[in-house]
């Protein structure tokens, strides 16, 4: 094996658990990276599979670019096309079942969680895809309440022909008899409930309106043949559609796509961290390292040799990192698809396949982890390759070249600690983010110089503690003196405690921001909750009466709805919501950002809209401009008169308009949400009893109370931020163990002081105390540190989550307290062991030391 | 003409008021083969010396040829190949590599010097066996007493046949009877093999193990003396004499 790899290998294993937790830190970095860009991929798989699974035989697919549902008048253009064959019209919706639908049993795995309800022209559809019927018979035009299912399906539901099933529709349950059965079904994704036309428009309640249309063309002899009738469909059907296979799920890349960018985010951080950890130890491998170092360039090795030493030190350690964490990430992206697939399956109605690997995601996941070790190791093999011979002979040189360099750090620090400071108040998230990390690079580097004021004062509060043993002004004066290593372990815990207290301050500015959101969007009585919150279009609601029933029962106050469709607003796919404006500010309610309560009355008079700020920062709208959404009917213009939103749709793209406009514009009416709040001193128990009777008919919503639901929303929110806090420990703790070695170095280097110190007199108690004294010095140094870089970094984090969310900062006592807590526990275990070996030391040995 | 020699070799360290001579106008010359010890007070400038003579510092003033090439004029690469192929160091605290067996700290110099390893440990387990380490040859550093590590120490700068081997206070760090074993195989190395070795030692019986004694006295050469191996106590004569130059 090459000399330097040979070394490299030999010192890494010399000190494993160092090693260990150096790399533990790029291996978390890599694992992160790669393990959740595991699990978006996959899902676009299997989101891909469920609708090509949907597609069957057909050649083309043409659906309303919003996903929504539109009069078929575009059929006789379809069909002109040159090459066309056969068209079909069609209606299909994804009906998320309740949980225990169809077998009543909790305690039984659901083996049915969603359903495609599928309406088509029974004759038309027959053209583009064939249904060989098993047993019965096909559907007729006429037929009503009657279906063809596949022969699984029928099995699951333990049916035959003739027996009937039931499912739930805008209108309330219907039973829907079994006309005829189908081979079993062979493709991925949800089984499919064929009706009429005319029925699935009832049971949905979009009347004379279809979403797809299927189309065959003639059997062609090429691609080129194939593209070309592609194109004549595009240009026929124009703008607003799209052509090819089924566009399913753009909501849900959408939160998709948001968590994947603040796992990214979690990741570059954990990298970030990790290649800051390994400066620092590289910086402390060269001062303890300085003779070996100096013996080979004595020896003959060269500078280009002692570089490519340190940095073949950095390169096994990025390597063995990111192997490590390629493989963890692996597993932990294999593990939560396998883990969430049957949730997904359950909620979203999602079946995941194997994870999806691709080619770039692992060469950026290898060239981040390996590129960052590398990169840390590059400044220290630099400055060990300045070691001279002599530094093998003379000990005293290297702290001295160690200081110089300090001297010109600090200007550079202090320059960038003033530009990211100014970049904090410019409010501008651009500059703010890259700011937050460049800011505690700048703190790192001026660390030398605020040694000495911060000893200062916390070696006077030493002092006092120490005042009998008299070692306290001993241990400052060793700190100030060795500036440029204190800043080293000081800088080492700030980074640890950075962490702490700038997900200190993320977590409480959104607890503080999201309770106060869920207590005024979800305080209402009661809660009519579909099966999928936030994926809306795969809900069946109920028909407007059902509202209307709810309304009209005694001791009922008032009812607000929610109505869901899709669009498209600047390019930017968008959830529109339809709320009334008079009942939804009582019942419910928004958190403005821009603009106020009276945006209600701007969306009763009509073509208004208030978007959340997910949406106006995608889309880059300002309050008062003109957005055409996109509409089945084409495009409409509507103002946008605030930005506000609610809890539910806080991550997603979403902009609310008023049920009427939805109902003219996109001819919904369904509700898929419902709130309801009971009059003062209604009869609780009669309102209950009536409401829960008038819902039977409608399973798709569970009905819960407003408090009971902020409770278990509460707890999974705080469920979520302890796993959050847990993980940012982890990144914690390698940063604290490096604070461990330099403290070890710091009394190795003074081995002969300490045993001059003995020699005249000092207990063992007494050298104890010096070191423990300057451990939590050191420890007190990096924790204000810490905390001031956390301060930033956890505002840089709150404004960063501006764009999609936009939170009050609330100052993290709690992470600031935990922070001074785990600083100074760290700072005095990791002076024990060092503390120890310097009161054991042999008095003599340590004087001959050089 | 000699193998090294020194022309008003001078070094001040620090300057203005806190400025020390450490070597004033040093003339000296030692041939191939030869093995000299260099004695002297403690500060008078032993260690300055074999500094600049292995190229590890640069002089002040005057300058250090060996073979006929001036040190002064070289850059660090040439250097760092001349004390790679013509100078090998043997230091007090040894100064192995901790983390390298006695075999691969030995044959460090050929391995930088871009040998194949095979031969490189093949060389370096020759001179091991030579110095009776044949049986140790696997061990690390912190395996090996003082005086092998010692031995350890001469193998390695010998492996990459050099003509100069340079020891500063080789034998510091060692009782007698290990003292006397590393000055007798320095003897060898420069009669046997030879060499020329130049070797800083306050102890006037490992100097007397020498052929030529130069006595250093604040950074000036005060006295020389060669070495009559055929009769008389040449340890208690240079004790005297270093008495004598010390007062
Ligand atoms: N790097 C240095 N900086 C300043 N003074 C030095 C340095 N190295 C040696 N000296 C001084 O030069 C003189 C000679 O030192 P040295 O050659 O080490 O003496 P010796 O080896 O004979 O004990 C001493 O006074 C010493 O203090
Ligand atoms: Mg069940």
């Amino acid at each position: 094996m090459n000399l330097q790899l040979t070394l490299a290998a030999r010192y890494l294993a010399g000190r494993k658990l160092r090693t260990f937790l150096t790399t533990l830190a790029v291996v978390f970095g890599v694992l992160v990276i790669f393990g959740m860009n595991i699990i978006l991929p996959t899902m676009i798989a299997a989101l891909q599979i469920n609708a090509q699974g949907a597609a069957g035989m057909v050649d083309f697919s043409v659906t309303h670019v919003s996903g929504e549902a539109f009069t078929a008048d575009l059929l006789p253009t379809i069909q002109a096309v040159d090459g066309v064959r056969a068209v079909s019209v069609s209606l299909n919706r994804i009906v998320n079942l309740p949980a225990d639908f169809y077998d009543n049993d909790p305690a039984r795995p659901d083996v049915l969680t969603a359903l495609s309800l599928v309406g088509v022209e029974p004759e038309a559809a027959r053209s583009v895809r064939s249904y060989p019927v098993t047993a019965g018979r096909y559907l007729e035009a006429s037929d009503s309440a009657s279906t063809v299912i596949s022969q699984t399906l029928a099995d699951s539901l333990s049916v035959n022909v003739g027996d009937t099933f039931s499912i739930p529709t805008v209108n309330g349950i219907t039973e829907l008899r079994v006309a005829g059965i189908l081979p079993p079904r062979t493709q991925p994704g949800n089984e499919e409930v064929l009706v009429t036309l005319a029925q699935a428009q009832e049971m949905t309640g979009e009347t004379s309106r279809v979403n797809t249309i299927d189309i065959n063309v003639e059997t062609t002899a090429g691609e080129a043949r194939h593209a070309e009738i592609q194109a004549n469909i595009e240009a026929s059907v124009g703008e607003d559609y799209h052509v090819g296979t089924l566009m399913a799920g753009t909501e849900m890349f959408a939160s998709l796509k948001l968590g994947q960018a603040m796992m990214n985010l979690f990741g570059v951080l954990a990298l970030f961290m990790g290649g800051f950890i390994i400066f620092n130890t590289f910086r402390t491998v060269v001062a303890e390292r300085r003779r070996d170092i100096g013996m080979l360039r004595a020896l003959g090795a060269s500078r280009g040799t002692i570089i490519g030493m340190i940095l073949a030190e950095g390169l096994l350690q990025g390597v063995i990192g990111t192997a490590a964490g390629l493989l963890f990430g692996y597993l932990l992206g294999a593990g939560i698809v396998k883990l969430a697939g049957p949730m997904l399956s359950q909620y979203i109605n999602l079946k995941m396949g194997e994870p999806v690997v691709t080619p770039a995601l692992l060469s950026m996941s290898i060239f981040l982890g390996v590129g960052v070790t590398v990169l840390a190791g590059l400044l220290p093999a630099r400055s060990a390759s300045k070691v001279t011979p002599l530094d093998a002979l003379r000990p005293s040189v290297a702290e001295v070249e160690f200081k110089r360099r300090a001297g010109t750090g600090s200007v550079i620090g202090a320059v960038i600690v003033a530009l990211t400071t100014l970049a904090l108040f410019s409010g501008n998230p651009a500059l703010i983010v890259p700011g937050g990390f460049l800011f505690l690079v700048g703190l790192a580097m001026i660390a030398p110089l605020l040694v000495r004021p911060i000893t200062n004062i916390f070696g006077r509060l030493i002092a006092l503690i120490y005042a009998r043993e008299g070692t306290g002004e001993l241990a400052q004066g060793n700190l100030t003196r060795q500036s440029a290593r204190v800043a080293a372990t000081a800088s080492a815990t700030m980074l640890g405690l950075v962490v702490i207290v700038a997900a200190g301050g993320l977590i409480s500015s959104l607890t503080v921001t999201l309770y106060d959101l869920m207590r005024k969007s979800l305080g209402s009585d009661y809660l009519f909750i579909p099966p999928s919150i936030a994926l809306w279009n795969s809900n069946v609601g109920a028909h407007a009466g059902f509202a209307d029933q709810l309304r009209a029962v005694e001791g009922v106050e008032a009812v607000s709805t929610l109505r869901f469709a899709g669009s498209i607003a600047n390019g930017q796919a968008v959830s529109l919501m339809g709320i009334d404006p008079a009942t939804f500010p009582e019942v419910s309610g928004l958190h403005f950002q821009e603009g106020s309560e009276s945006a209600y009355q701007a969306l009763a008079d009509g073509h208004a809209l208030i978007a959340n700020s997910a949406f106006v920062t995608a889309a880059g709208a300002q309050v008062g401009d003109m957005l055409e959404l996109i509409t089945p009917n084409g495009p409409v213009e509507y103002r946008l008169v605030a930005v506000a939103t609610d809890f539910l749709n806080v991550k997603i793209t979403t902009a609310f308009i008023s049920q009427a406009d939805m109902q003219a514009d996109f001819g919904t009416t369904e509700d898929v949400f419902i709130q309801l709040n009971l009059a003062p001193g209604a009869d609780r128990a009669a309102a209950d009893a009536s409401i829960r009777a008038i819902a039977v008919d409608y399973p798709q919503f569970k009905i819960i109370s407003g408090k009971t639901y902020f409770q278990s929303m509460k707890s999974q929110m705080d469920a979520a931020f302890a796993a959050m806090y847990f993980l940012l420990a982890m990144l914690a703790l390698p940063s604290l163990i490096a604070m461990l070695n330099t403290l070890t170095i710091g009394v190795i280097e003074r081995t002969r002081e300490i045993g001059m110190l003995r020699a005249v007199g000092a207990t063992r108690k007494q050298i104890r105390t010096m070191v423990l004294a300057e451990a939590l010095l050191l420890a007190a140094i990096g924790t204000a540190f810490g905390i001031l870089g956390g301060l930033y970094l956890g505002y840089t984090f709150v404004s960063a989550m501006a764009s999609i969310f936009p939170l009050g900062y609330a100052f993290p006592l709690t992470g600031v307290l935990a922070a001074i807590a785990v600083g100074l526990l760290f700072g005095a275990l990791a002076a024990i062991i060092p503390a120890r070996q310097a009161a054991r030391m042999n008095v003599v040995e340590a004087l001959r030391y050089e | 003409m000699s193998l090294i020699q020194t022309e008003n070799l001078t070094k001040i360290y620090g300057c203005g008021e806190t400025a020390v001579t450490a070597l004033d106008h040093v003339n000296m010359q030692v041939n191939a083969g030869e093995f000299v010890a260099v004695m002297g007070p403690s500060g008078c400038g032993k260690s300055t010396l074999l500094h600049l003579l292995g190229g590890l510092d640069r002089s002040t003033e005057g300058k250090v040829s060996i073979d006929g090439t001036s040190l002064a004029e070289m850059k660090d690469n040439d250097l760092t190949k001349l004390r790679r192929k013509r100078i090998g160091f043997v230091f007090q605290f040894y100064n192995l590599i901790p983390v390298l067996t006695a075999i691969e700290n030995a044959a460090l110099p050929v391995t930088l010097d871009g040998v194949r390893p095979a031969e490189a440990r093949q060389r370096a387990a020759e001179w091991l066996e030579r110095f009776g380490l044949g049986d140790r040859l696997n061990n690390r550093p912190d395996q090996l007493s003082g005086g092998q590590q010692q031995r350890v120490a001469i193998a390695r700068a010998l492996v990459a046949e050099p003509a100069l081997v340079l020891a500063d206070e080789p034998t510091g760090n060692l009782d007698t009877k290990a003292s006397d074993e590393i000055a007798a195989l320095l003897r060898q190395v420069s009669k046997e093999y030879g060499r020329a070795v130049i070797m800083v030692t306050h102890n006037p019986r490992i100097a007397a193990y020498a052929d030529r004694i130069v006595f250093l006295k604040d950074g000036k050469i005060v006295d020389e003396t060669l070495l009559e191996r055929k009769n008389g106590d040449n340890a208690k004569m240079l004790a005297d004499k270093i008495k004598r130059i010390g007062d």
